[in-house]
């Protein structure tokens, strides 16, 4: 019987998430469902294969993986196919997905797909719904065939939900031949980021190119201090210099999850929408009422930022 | 001895003039469900493979003997002309339908290049295609020719190190910087923050002109029809709706903002 297969490593989340839909996804191919996690599992994968009925567990341990380099990493899961074939293979995107979803493809010939968003089973063929144009539209893509696939899946929008029938999941060891990888690549430095960072915070104001000047991000900061948030920002204001890297948000920054997002002189682009769109409130002040941002905002103002940003600041401290 | 760099480049639809059909709207899909049709937006380069372009003319600036070959799998030779003007030494099309091909099949064809050429020290591409964002081609064609592959760059920096060259890339991560050193041969991909490409010179502009771009075809190549029938085809494209449920807040500056705190405190937004 063939197998879909969710693989995950770290504390990338999303992965009851993603197991959810790959349940879905097996049963339309009528294969069983798998679970391969790499390096240390997470304190709860027990719990969560079998809300998930996930029967088997499968851990790849190795001291190499400590480092997880990618060329160790992309070895492991080769080897680790080898031993235990699979139809489909679902990987929550994160940054490191991205590299090596495609280098596993590659190496055991399967296809891959990334920005997965849905995966559904239709007349046998697999079906993949995924953004493009940085999610100014989305596109479906066929996969023929009965080869393998890698599809890289975006979880911030799946929810999970417990199987009808939770499983008694056990983990099977799974030993991988790692003696012939030496990693390539080798890190020189590496900047730890200290600090809060906008993908963890709870309230966020983001500023974009309407605060007109490097000078009025203060602005953007001094709501963000007053909520006991932090600020945020649009990429082309990034890119002049006006906000640090580290608060981009988008398709290219950061995706983030806050309760609270206020926007500030953003239009609304889809790049910039991919990284707030899953904000449980969001606030937006746009002086031009046709702005794009209002589409998805709960809450709008109509009006110039540089006055309202210090209102609701004076409003907050009351 | 000199640096063999080449630099992938793909044609994309303007993906600022898409937005803009977006954030007004109006963006159709064709009768076929799946391209967009707007024949006022220009095609033009991927951003991110202008800004390889870019590293690349930046590592021969900074004083590394290099060859630069600029290719592109499909029809468009536009861009090629336009990596031309910006004094790169060799575009090259390879002939081929890209809407016939998957990614897989665009990876084996630039591999196939590649290996052509007796191999390159230095795989220049963009992080993503600003049309389909999937960013999978370059580490496909790392693993075709059994390179390692650095993602997301800053910046690339080559020094000669005995008789090959050493690689050093500064990658932008979620937990910032991070310096990485890889011997070449090795496949690059070049992010944002590389900063700004360069306009071409009426100079380069000039000496474009009479630069042909060189046309290969997968035969040419060695490569079989067989391995470029794709696995992974697109069906359809459609736009998202938004549902708007966006509830506006009048008033002058105060008062807009004391309403707006009233709500978001009612609804335990904020305490
Ligand atoms: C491949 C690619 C990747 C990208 N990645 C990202 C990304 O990760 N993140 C990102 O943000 N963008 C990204 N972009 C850019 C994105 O397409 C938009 O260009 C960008 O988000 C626009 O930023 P903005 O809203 O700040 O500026 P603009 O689009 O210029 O909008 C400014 C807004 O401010 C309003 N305004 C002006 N003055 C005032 C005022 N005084 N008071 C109130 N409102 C005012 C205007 O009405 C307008 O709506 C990407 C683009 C591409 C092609
Ligand atoms: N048709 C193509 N011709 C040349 N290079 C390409 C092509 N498609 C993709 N690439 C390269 O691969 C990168 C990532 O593309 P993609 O995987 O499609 O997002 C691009 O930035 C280019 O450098």
């Amino acid at each position: 019987m063939s197998r879909v297969v969710v693989c995950t490593w770290g504390t990338s989340g999303g992965a009851e998430e993603l197991l959810t839909l790959a349940r879905g996804v097996a049963a339309g191919l009528e294969a069983t469902l798998g679970w391969v996690v790499l390096g240390p599992a997470p304190h709860d994968v027990t719990a969560i294969a079998s809300r998930q009925d996930v029967p088997v567990v499968d851990h790849i341990e190795h001291e190499k993986l400590q480092s997880f380099g990618g060329d160790v990493a992309v070895a492991a899961l080769a080897d680790y196919v080898r031993q235990h074939d699979f139809r489909v293979l679902l990987v929550p995107q994160t940054f490191d997905a991205r590299l090596l979803a495609p280098r596993l493809a590659a190496r055991i010939d399967a296809g891959v797909v990334m920005n997965g968003l849905g995966v559904v089973v239709e007349g046998g063929a697999l079906a993949v719904t995924a953004s493009a144009y940085g999610g100014d539209t989305r596109v479906v893509y066929t996969l023929a065939g009965e080869g393998r696939f890698v599809i890289g899946v975006a979880t911030s929008a799946l929810a999970a939900e417990p199987a009808p029938n939770p499983a008694t999941a056990v983990t099977r060891h799974c030993a991988v031949d790692l003696a012939a990888v030496e990693e390539r690549v080798q890190v020189v430095t590496r900047s730890e980021q200290t600090g809060p960072r906008i993908e963890e915070a709870d309230v966020l104001v983001a500023g974009g190119r309407g605060l007109g000047e490097k000078a009025n991000y203060r602005l953007v900061e001094e709501l963000a201090e007053a909520l006991g948030g932090m600020a945020a920002a649009s990429r082309p204001i990034v890119d002049e210099g006006w906000a640090e890297p580290a608060r981009q948000v988008g398709l290219t920054g950061k995706i983030t999850r806050p309760t609270l997002y206020i926007a500030a002189g953003i239009s609304g682009a889809s790049q910039h929408m991919v990284g707030c769109a899953a904000a449980k409130t969001l606030v937006a002040i746009n002086r031009d009422p046709e702005a794009a941002i209002f589409r998805y905002a709960r809450y709008g103002i109509v009006g110039d930022c540089l006055e309202i940003l210090p209102a609701l600041t004076r409003a907050v401290k009351g | 001895m000199s640096l063999r760099i080449v630099v992938c480049a793909k044609e994309v639809l303007d993906p600022d003039a898409v937005n803009n059909y977006a954030l007004e709207g109006r963006l159709v899909i064709g009768d076929d469900g799946k391209s967009l049709t707007q024949s006022s937006i220009p095609r033009l380069m991927n951003a991110y493979d202008e800004q390889a372009i870019e590293a690349a003319l930046r590592v021969r600036e900074a004083g590394v003997p290099c060859t630069i070959a600029v290719v592109s799998v499909g029809e468009g030779q536009d861009i090629l002309k336009h990596a031309a003007s910006l004094g790169i030494d060799e575009p090259v099309a390879i002939h081929a339908d890209a809407a016939s091909l998957d990614h897989h099949g665009v990876a084996r064809l630039l591999a196939a290049f590649v290996r052509s050429r007796g191999g390159a020290d230095l795989v220049l591409c963009g992080r993503q295609a600003s049309d389909d964002d999937q960013g999978v081609v370059p580490a496909l064609v790392a693993e075709h020719l059994g390179l390692p592959v650095v993602t997301i760059a800053r910046s690339v920096d080559v020094t000669a190190a005995g008789d090959g060259f050493a690689v050093r890339v500064v990658r932008v991560t979620p937990d910032g910087d991070e310096t990485v050193a890889v011997p070449a041969p090795v496949v690059v991909t070049i992010s944002n923050e590389l900063g700004q490409a360069r306009y071409p010179t009426m100079a380069g502009r000039m000496a474009a002109r009479k630069k042909k771009v060189a046309v290969v075809t997968p035969a040419e190549l060695g490569v079989a029809p067989e391995a470029l029938r794709p696995r992974i085809t697109l069906a359809k494209q459609f736009v998202p709706t938004v549902k708007g449920a966006c509830e506006m807040i009048g008033g002058g500056a105060d008062e807009a903002a004391a309403a707006l705190l009233a709500r978001l405190r009612a609804e335990n937004v904020l305490r």
